[in-house]
């Protein structure tokens, strides 16, 4: 039988449906927007500014992935969905790269996502005149709130009737997720044990059949790209709709270099296959992820901007942020096997609010977190708190109780701090361009958070009959690196995502994150861009472009 | 006493043609494992295989030659690391000498080879590694000696975990597309699952 899928049928990339020739293009003579990155922030961007009928291009660096032929429900061969290219680490807490936080393809990061799909809190958006910590992002939680409910609208996130925590409380579009796994379950009986609430996760990950699209069939593996198409990615979602709204998608295209001319940007240079071509247009938009935004804006220096486009403020790829994300292995008496269903499929942020009495400032949410065997032998060799490391027979024999283990997972609020940088190496890749350096470690407050966490953590393993047997030391997630903010000598762009320095030019995505938050951050991702993308609308059509 | 499998019973590929194609394609390979080097040297890949060996306590010898070969491919490979830290030499170098080094090591203090001392010999030169204790030779002035070895087991173990044969022993169900897991909730398990009691 042919196969007739979502992505193919609604791309006009794939062989035999593009012409391979880069100099046949769609808008080769300029498009109205020109976006780099086509991941979650890039997909939204658009399918919006192409339904609203401007001209689009998206240039993405890695391929256009056919879930069907290209994922596989596999661990070690999936990586390939991450981006694997080099970047120099440093810093006390060294960051794991790669599949831990940057994907790479049409889709970037939302492919191999687990589709936690929370909001941030009001108190999130001003940490500063809330707790004197941090820095305020100059929009409130009232600004996102209809982005919040368009986004989640649009892609069916599942989540439950009432959700006890931060200013929205339910319901969500779609039903919640039902059944939850042994671990989640596991999970919410403790809980409950000790008075902390849970509920089960939103997700944008189908209860129900949506859009041409079925519900999820708890294999678990989220994050090796999901097979049946029933977790939300841009890659099947946001950009096929792109297409049909008459968006072009030039994938295997790596953005190498942004050209100005006074205060504009006139196009990018990108190479496909070895060759470089160069895409003009009216707008650009930055959506390439916390690491290559700041690299590609530092390796565009002119001598006009000597410190890299968009950077008179020097914070172009400050302030970094991870979410910390330990995890706790408990063992049980009984069978948990953690490989089965959606990973996440229950939570808690009781202890997300700021508490004087913790001793440290912000706060946290706990999820219960499948595992599948290389993940969890590779963080017990390699990653447990304590430095020790786990191989030959005490790693065989400890795996050998696998099924055994229940894990709970941290995303603790990393504060900002302007250390914690990316910056240009000596080393080049094979374009010629610098790499990036990472640099990372966590300061006072956030250690004293995951401590905390950790302890709760445990709690929790307890209440369930088991013992903590394995804390992992890990983080997850990116954000910062060209912050917003209504300063222009202290921030990279405004409230929009427009850089101060140059009004062609936006960002948009993670990177431009003030803060981290407790929570995972891709809705506010999506949201942040769909609103950016109603702003461009209206500029474009004031001519204030 | 050793522990062993709770799970004797159980093959998770017999459950392979449930599998999607690709998926089956990929995993079946691991079974099938050629000695077939491209990076490594005889001698270096033969260390390899007793190193992969040590350090996941595993004497079958598919399983080793497939760690060895896939440790080799990407060692070989043009894709990057994903991350390096500053300071540690790319993973080409790292490898090598780190290689180097272990033998280096076998030389001073057993006058012979790595590969032919004995087991506990060689756990305890390899907890000199782990710890950087090792006694400074040429080699490990280029190479750090806790990266290399946290870089090895990384590799190493990651590739154990993704034989199927290990698969089974641990009891993981492993792939499920298409048909998924029905069965998720406490206690309950789909009827290809692995079984404590050895039905399967
Ligand atoms: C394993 C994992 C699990 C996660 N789970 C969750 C979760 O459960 N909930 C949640 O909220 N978030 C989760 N996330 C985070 C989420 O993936 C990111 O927040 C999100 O993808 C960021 O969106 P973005 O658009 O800023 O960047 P991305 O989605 O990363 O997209 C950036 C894109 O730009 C491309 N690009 C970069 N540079 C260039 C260039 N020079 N030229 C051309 N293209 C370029 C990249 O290839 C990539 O496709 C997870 C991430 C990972 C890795
Ligand atoms: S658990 Fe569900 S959403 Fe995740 S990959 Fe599997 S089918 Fe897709």
């Amino acid at each position: 039988m042919e196969h007739h899928d979502f992505v193919t049928h609604n791309s006009d990339h794939y062989e035999g449906y593009r012409s391979r020739a880069l100099d046949q293009r769609k808008y080769k003579d300029g498009a109205d927007v020109c976006i780099v990155g086509a991941g979650a922030a890039g997909g939204v961007l658009a399918y919006e500014l192409a339904k609203a009928g401007l001209d689009v291009v998206v240039i993405e660096a890695g391929p256009f992935w056919n879930p069907q032929t290209d994922f596989a429900s596999d661990e070690i061969s999936m990586h390939s969905l991450a981006w694997q290219a080099t970047r120099l680490v440093d810093g006390k807490n060294p960051l794991k790269m790669g599949h831990n936080n940057s994907g790479r393809g049409v889709g970037g990061g939302s492919v191999h996502w687990t589709g936690v799909c929370l909001r941030f809190h009001e108190d999130d958006f001003m940490i500063k005149t809330v707790d004197g910590v941090g820095e305020d992002w100059p929009i409130r939680y009232e600004d996102l709130a209809p982005y919040y409910d368009k986004i989640e609208r649009d892609i069916a996130v599942s989540g439950p009737k009432h959700y006890p925590w931060g200013a929205f409380n339910g319901p969500y579009p779609y039903p919640v997720r039902e059944p939850i796994s042994a671990n989640s379950q596991l999970f919410r009986e403790a809980c409950e044990k000790l008075g902390i609430k849970t509920e089960v996760a939103p997700l944008a990950i189908l209860s129900a059949p949506f859009d041409g699209r079925p519900p999820c069939i708890n294999r678990g593996f989220c994050n090796e790209g999901c097979l049946p198409n029933a977790k939300y990615s841009g890659l099947i979602h946001h950009i096929p709709k792109a297409i049909q709204a008459g968006a072009e998608i030039l994938s295997d295209c790596m953005v190498t270099q942004i050209l100005t001319d006074g205060n504009k940007v006139t196009s990018v240079v990108f190479n496909h296959d070895g060759q470089n071509y160069e895409q003009k247009a009216r707008v650009f938009i930055l959506a390439g992820f916390v690491v290559e935004i700041p690299r590609l804006l530092l390796n565009s220096a002119t001598p006009q901007f000597p410190n890299g486009l968009a950077n008179s403020s020097g914070w172009v790829g400050k302030a970094i942020m991870p979410h910390s994300s330990h995890d706790v292995y408990g063992l049980l008496q009984e069978e948990v096997r953690l490989y089965k269903g959606t990973p996440v499929l229950a939570l808690t942020q009781d202890f997300y609010q700021s508490d004087q009495s913790r001793g440290f400032a912000r706060g946290y949410t706990l999820h219960a977190h499948g595992s599948r065997p290389m993940h969890m032998a590779t963080a017990l060799a390699t990653q447990r708190a304590d430095g020790t490391m786990l191989w030959g027979r005490q790693l065989r024999e400890t795996m050998l109780d696998y099924n055994n283990y229940a894990r709970i997972t941290l995303v603790g609020e990393v504060l900002p701090n302007p250390d914690n940088d990316v910056t240009l190496a000596q080393e080049k890749d094979e374009y010629g361009l610098p790499l990036a350096k990472v640099s990372f470690s966590y300061g006072e407050n956030d250690l004293k958070l995951i401590d905390h966490a950790v302890q709760s953590m445990k709690d929790i393993i307890t209440a369930m009959g088991g013992t903590p047997e394995h804390v992992i030391q890990d983080t997850a997630h990116l954000m910062g690196g060209c912050r917003m903010g209504s300063d222009p000598t202290t921030s990279v762009v405004d409230g929009y995502g427009r850089t101060h320095d140059i009004p062609n030019l936006y960002i948009t995505g993670a990177s431009i994150f003030v803060t981290s938050s407790g929570s995972n951050p891709t809705n506010t991702v999506m949201a942040l861009a769909a609103r950016t993308a109603d702003h461009i609308v209206d500029s474009l059509k004031q001519n204030n472009l | 006493m050793y522990k062993s499998s709770h799970y004797p019973a159980y093959d998770v590929w017999e459950q392979h043609q449930e599998w999607d194609e690709h998926t089956r394609k990929i995993v079946g390979k691991r079974r099938m494992a050629q000695v077939e080097h491209r990076f490594f040297q005889q001698e270096e890949a033969r260390l390899l295989y007793t190193l992969a060996g040590v350090l996941t306590n595993e004497i079958g010898d598919h399983v080793l030659t497939y760690i060895t070969q896939h440790i080799d491919n990407s060692t070989d490979s043009p894709i990057g690391e994903s991350q390096r830290k500053v300071g540690v030499p790319e993973k080409k170098t790292l490898y090598r000498m780190g290689l180097q080094g272990l033998d280096e090591l076998a030389q001073q203090k057993h006058q012979q080879r790595f590969v032919e001392i004995k087991r506990p010999q060689q756990e305890d030169l390899l907890r000199l590694v782990e710890q950087g204790q090792a006694p400074m030779t040429p080699a490990w002035q280029q190479v750090p000696q806790k990266d290399f070895f946290k870089k090895l087991l990384h590799d190493v173990v990651a590739a154990y975990y993704s034989h199927p044969a290990v698969w089974s022993e641990i009891g993981y169900g492993g792939p499920a597309y298409p048909r998924g897991y029905v069965r998720v909730e406490k206690g309950l398990v789909d009827p290809w699952e692995a079984k404590r009691d050895g039905t399967s």
